[in-house]
């Protein structure tokens, strides 16, 4: 089929490679931004494992054109719209585009905007136009293989024709067995707020717990293992941590939150979610904060990881940035290392004279009061203790994704906390 | 009812003017306010004074241009401009404590001194203070200054009382629509008396890890906010354990001695100075107003400086008879000493001005509440009259019914923003309802202000068939002050005006206003007191009365 994909996002890199690869014509608009600029240069758009030799691939077997954003090819089967969440007004144009048409044509819905915004775009439409929405359930890091293979596809749609054009688009990708759900436009948007604000809920819940673990002296990672073995409970989504980011996680839950409260009712409990979240995303420096004794000027710590997560270069409200604002505020000298993310903290920073970037995650802690674990990325999972224990000042780790073994490290001679364990 | 003609201590040019003074208060005691109105159809603009900022009308006293004329003649024959040179040179015009009272400095810009005859050093030293104010107001308001587990403060709680706590309280609600939004509700709580009931109250709903204290007392010594600070501490270190680091992250000093803080467990970086020559009453230009930079920001706060400063400014240079404070002043003399008016009702039209009349109270009372002069000699006049009010729209409520049908004779002064709630335009939908309740309360004012001086006159069909007790006299002046709205440098010139005004009456009854001899002696009685209740010496060794009450007491 002939696809036009619209948008800049993770989303429509994903959805026009893989579409691509199963043999759709896929022409993917892209409007100016830095995704586009990246792609221009000849560089990866983002971080994501697979993507861009995909993108390549794909462009050399001649299925899949990138274009610019308003250049609109004219025969299409299926239209995507596949933003970020505050793009809204490029959705509108792009719909007031095939409006004027006139022409009859399915369009695809994969952003997450405010709850009715697919209702509000669906009615700028013609007689023989349709919209549905497609719920993006990617996972950053791992977004091609969830894309590929999705355990569901929620499908919010209100017409027979457009749903079977659907079916037929993802035919090859929903083989094993039949993965499509389908409910109306308000349905699936809500359904994919819902599923956000659930996953922040556990893991909000399993970091207020760890802070009382913390008080009373267990273990969190054994109650956590423990709670993870109920399979009523599963083990998905229960790993305690410094705070969770990145645009879609947390802008997703934030927009449940004011799209509940903006008709007038609203979720308190996902209001205490993002709140103990912003508590959480501080956890390590008030650790630190005690440990010294409730004066940090001048101290010198590293900090490993800044992105989100693993595997990505975004900072977008990541713990990351509460922590520095915190610990610049006290007077104190940030080491940071990030294997991808440095640029993104240097473009928010500057030149900062309590802020030191290094290229090399030893180099962040020579000489440091202590070294705090903030991203998980897989080159900090086995350091070199013994240089480690050579570079440090003190010798002092704040694990903030419980990735190391407290008993081993302290055998050491290292000082160690976790979050719910120590 | 001591009477101006006898004044002892006059010069003669004073006793001169004060003769025909009370020769005019004779014939002014026999007109009514309409008939004023009636006779000069232009009264409005001959008595009325517009500053832009504030407009005064005081066409509704019972007086004329004749009458103005004269009282200026007082202020000169009292040396007025002496004692004005006095105050702004710096002088020790606070002669019995042997101190400058240079609260007007603290208002100056930081260019240059204005052409004043002080030290720029002082100047530097005012700037520093508000610099430093600053920096702790924008730790707070980022949420950067933390408490002794790390959390950000939520919760300041201001413990001080006299001039520590009502120009601060008074301040911080009167600009409540200009309260910075913070992202953690940073919320700023008043503690003040002794007996710990506002704090009681307060630490049953705050969270010790996330609750700051100012303790605000320019001695450092006054011992209502020392027994309210270390209940304070109590609280938190019941809590939060009896370190030192408790002290050091919850606690900002306020005071004239460093030594004081320190020795207290207050640290450096946490202690903001001010000086001896800033009166306590006059003190909230100074760091004392931390709590009002806390609620409206610094730069809300240098804006309340700049109107007040601007204030100065109008009361050193404006000539007399157009000038807001001493023509405050001198209507205030003119009442109190030539018309016997021995009351004066603050009443804001404006529920943000709740606290204004008891802040007036102390500005006020405690400055011109004197009976000796600055010879040392008995007044041979009466001094300040008895300062009081409420919000007006509720005080109609309460003790209006003695205003226009009792029987003793009271000035008022009615104060109210001309615009209000037309700044919000978010919430639109409730400010239509919101403008016409301003509006309401607008005219009550105009119509209170209007019954007072003209009586059944303000009808335009006046009754006289009504039986008496429905009956309405008048006669009662009064002054209107229009703010052109309620914004920080509004209020800045307004409280600066009403400081002034009370330094130029003071000059008249020839007291000194900046002294508070009279508040001495109890607290020392309280300190012989004490050990009596605490029962560690005897019940008895007082009066019949004091003993007595004693015993049922500790029975």
């Amino acid at each position: 089929m002939i696809l036009n994909i619209y948008g800049d996002s993770l989303c429509a890199l994903v959805t026009a490679s893989v579409l691509a690869s199963i043999g759709h014509q896929v022409s993917l608009n892209m409007p100016e931004g830095p995704a586009r600029t990246l792609l221009k240069q000849g560089s990866e758009p983002y971080p994501e494992p697979g993507l861009y030799s995909s993108l390549i691939q794909q462009q050399q077997d001649g299925r899949l054109g990138i274009t610019d954003f308003q250049s609109h090819p004219p025969e299409t089967d299926a239209v995507f719209l596949a933003f970020d969440s505050r793009d809204y007004a490029l959705a509108e144009q792009v719909v007031q585009h095939y409006a004027s048409q006139q022409a009859a044509v399915v369009l695809i819905n994969q952003s997450t905007f405010s709850i009715g915004s697919s209702g509000k775009l669906a009615d700028m439409l013609g007689h023989n136009q349709h919209l549905v929405y497609l719920p993006d359930f990617m996972q950053e890091g791992a977004a091609i293989q969830t894309f590929s293979r999705p355990n569901k596809i929620i499908l919010g749609c209100a017409s027979h024709q457009a749903e079977l054009l659907v079916r037929e688009i993802f035919r090859p990708l929903n083989r094993l067995k039949d993965q499509f759900m389908v409910m109306s436009l308000r349905e699936a948007e809500f359904t994919k707020l819902a599923v956000s604000g659930m996953l922040a809920t556990r893991v909000s819940y399993m970091n207020d717990l760890a802070n009382v673990a913390d008080a009373l002296g267990v273990d969190i990672e054994r109650v956590r293992m423990g709670m993870g073995s109920d399979p009523r409970i599963g083990e998905a989504y229960l790993y305690p941590g410094c705070g969770f980011g990145g645009q879609s996680f947390s802008r997703e839950v934030m927009s449940l939150a004011s799209t509940v409260s903006g008709i007038g009712a609203k979720s308190h409990l996902l209001e205490e979610v993002l709140a103990i979240n912003e508590l959480q995303k501080e956890a390590l420096f008030r650790k630190l904060w005690r440990y010294y004794d409730c004066n940090l000027k001048g101290r010198v710590i590293a900090i490993w990881g800044a992105s989100f997560k693993p595997n990505t270069n975004r900072i977008d409200n990541a713990p990351i940035l509460k922590l520095l604002d915190a610990f610049l505020a006290q007077g104190a000298i940030i080491k940071l290392h990030d294997p991808k993310a440095l640029p993104n903290i240097e473009k928010l920073y500057g030149q900062h004279p309590q802020l030191v970037l290094c290229a090399d995650q030893y180099d962040a802690v020579s000489g440091v009061d202590a070294l705090l674990l903030v991203t998980e990325w897989k080159q900090y999972w086995s350091p070199n203790y013994r240089r480690l224990l050579k570079l440090m000042q003190t010798p002092l780790i704040l694990d903030g994704r419980n990735i190391y073994d407290p008993n081993y490290i302290k055998s050491l001679g290292f000082d160690y906390m976790g979050m719910g364990r120590a | 009812m001591m009477n101006s003609y006898v004044n002892t201590h006059a010069n003669p040019q004073i006793a001169a003017v004060q003769q025909v003074l009370s020769q005019l208060a004779v014939q002014f005691k026999e007109v009514h306010i309409a008939r004023l109105f009636e006779q000069d159809a232009q009264r409005f603009e001959h008595c009325r004074l517009d500053l832009q900022a504030i407009l005064f009308d005081y066409s509704k006293q019972r007086l004329d241009g004749a009458v103005i004329e004269q009282l200026v003649q007082l202020a000169q024959a009292s040396g007025l401009q002496h004692w004005m040179t006095q105050l702004f040179s710096g002088a020790q015009v606070n002669h019995t404590e042997q101190r400058a009272a240079m609260h007007w400095a603290l208002r100056l810009p930081p260019a240059g001194t204005d052409s004043l005859d002080i030290c720029p050093d002082i100047v530097q030293q005012v700037h520093t203070q508000i610099e430093r104010m600053g920096q702790l107001v924008g730790q707070l308001h980022r949420g950067q200054l933390r408490g002794c587990t790390g959390e950000q403060i939520t919760d300041v709680v201001n413990i001080g009382v006299g001039g520590s706590d009502l120009g601060p309280l008074m301040v911080s609600h009167a600009l409540s629509d200009y309260r910075i939004a913070t992202p953690q509700h940073l919320q700023v709580h008043f503690a003040s008396s002794m007996d710990g009931s506002q704090l009681s109250v307060l630490l049953k709903n705050l969270r010790p890890e996330t609750t700051l204290f100012i303790i605000s007392s320019k001695s450092f010594t006054t011992i209502d906010t020392l027994y309210n600070a270390e209940t304070a501490r109590a609280w938190l270190q019941q809590k939060l354990g009896s370190s030192d680091v408790v002290s050091r992250c919850h606690f900002i000093g306020v005071s004239t001695s460093p030594e004081k803080m320190t020795a207290w467990g207050i640290v450096p970086e946490h202690q903001l100075g001010m000086w001896d020559w800033v009166g306590g009453r006059f003190s909230l230009w100074s760091a004392i107003g931390l709590p009002i930079a806390l609620s409206i920001g610094i730069e809300g706060f240098k804006s309340l400086l700049a109107g007040a400063h601007m204030m100065d400014q109008h009361f050193r240079h404006a000539a007399w008879h157009e000038n807001l404070p001493v023509l405050m002043g001198l209507i205030g003399v003119w009442n109190n000493n030539f018309l016997g008016i021995q009351t004066q009702a603050v009443l804001p039209y404006d529920g943000r001005l709740k606290y204004l009349s008891a802040y007036l109270q102390q500005l006020e009372m405690e400055s011109n509440g004197k009976s000796v002069d600055r010879n040392g000699q008995a007044v041979s006049q009466d001094t300040c009259p008895i300062i009081w009010g409420d919000v007006g729209p509720n005080a109609q409520h309460a003790f209006y019914q003695l205003l226009h049908q009792g029987t003793q004779a009271i000035t008022c002064d009615f104060i109210a923003p001309a615009l209000r709630y037309h700044l919000n335009a978010q919430q639109q939908q409730s400010s239509a309802a919101l403008q016409a309740q301003h509006q309401l309360a607008l005219a009550n004012c105009l119509a209170q202000s209007r019954l007072l001086a003209l009586g059944e006159h303000a009808l335009d069909t006046a009754d006289t068939q009504l039986p008496e007790y429905k009956r309405y006299h008048g006669n009662q002046p009064n002054s209107t002050m229009l703010l052109k709205e309620l914004n920080p440098y509004n209020l800045g010139a307004l409280l600066a005006a009403y400081e002034h005004k009370v330094f130029v009456q003071s000059v008249i009854w020839q007291v000194n206003p900046f002294d508070q001899w009279g508040v001495e002696m109890g607290k020392e009685i309280a300190k012989q007191l004490l050990p009596a209740l605490q029962k560690h010496s005897s019940q008895d060794a007082f009066d019949a009365s004091t003993n007595g009450l004693l015993h049922y007491i500790l029975q």
